[in-house]
């Protein structure tokens, strides 16, 4: 499985917040591939994808969060993904 | 201390369009004359400025609404304005992508026309939109 996160650099709570989220994914897909994509580096990807709001986290090619999620739900959408039972 | 005819013709911007501004609440006046005529300062001035450039950039009322008040708070930093115009650069650029979608379908409905002189109701440009299956452009 593949995660996107697409951020502008320097914000420190969007770092801390990604960091706790970087944990809580890696806790339930173990061959996570984690990307944090620089938006201004990929304009064109993100645009593709359909980001328009900053932060978004794709997973899998498909836009879920158009804003940071909490822990909680990201672990959500990534157990839906797995099909994996809470 | 200038009236709104003055503002107007300071800023290049009408005085209907400025009671629109007040309305909605992106300038406010300074105080008032002794006759009772609203009467604002250089700060309504800079305002209507900033309006100005930040519709050229792209950005809506409310969005600039959004940044005058951030141009005043405290704990807001230059990231949190930076963020709002890669966001609109994004948006700039979704639609860039979907207008040039629609640039190739148009073309593709040009070059099936190759026959001007044809009536009307043999036109493919008609026909084709009428259609329920155009297939959209490979990007």
């Amino acid at each position: 499985m593949k995660v996107e996160i697409f951020h502008t650099p320097g914000c420190s709570a969007c770092a801390a917040t990604q960091d706790e989220l970087r944990r809580v994914a890696f806790g339930i897909v173990k061959d996570l591939d984690w990307q944090e994509l620089n938006v201004l580096d990929e304009l064109d990807y993100a645009v593709e994808l359909g980001v328009l709001t900053l932060p978004s986290i794709v997973i899998d090619g498909k836009l879920v969060f158009t804003s940071m999620p909490t822990a909680a739900q990201l672990r959500a959408a990534l157990i839906e993904r797995t099909g994996r039972d809470e | 201390m200038f009236t709104i005819g003055k503002l107007a013709s300071q800023t290049s911007v009408s005085n209907d369009t400025l009671r629109y501004y007040e309305q909605e609440g992106l300038i406010e006046p300074a105080g008032k004359s002794p006759a009772g005529y609203r009467l604002y300062d250089e700060d309504s001035a800079r305002r209507i400025r900033f309006i100005k450039h930040a519709q050229l950039c792209g950005f809506t009322l409310s969005e600039i609404r959004e940044l005058l008040v951030l141009r005043v708070r405290d704990k807001a930093c230059c990231g949190d304005v930076r963020t709002r115009a890669i966001e609109k650069k994004l948006q700039i650029e979704s639609k860039i992508c979907a207008m040039k979608a629609m640039s190739k379908a148009l073309d593709q409905l040009i070059a099936e026309c190759a026959n001007e002189a044809q009536p009307v109701e043999e036109c493919t440009i008609i026909a084709a939109l009428e259609r329920a299956d155009i297939a959209p452009p490979v990007q």
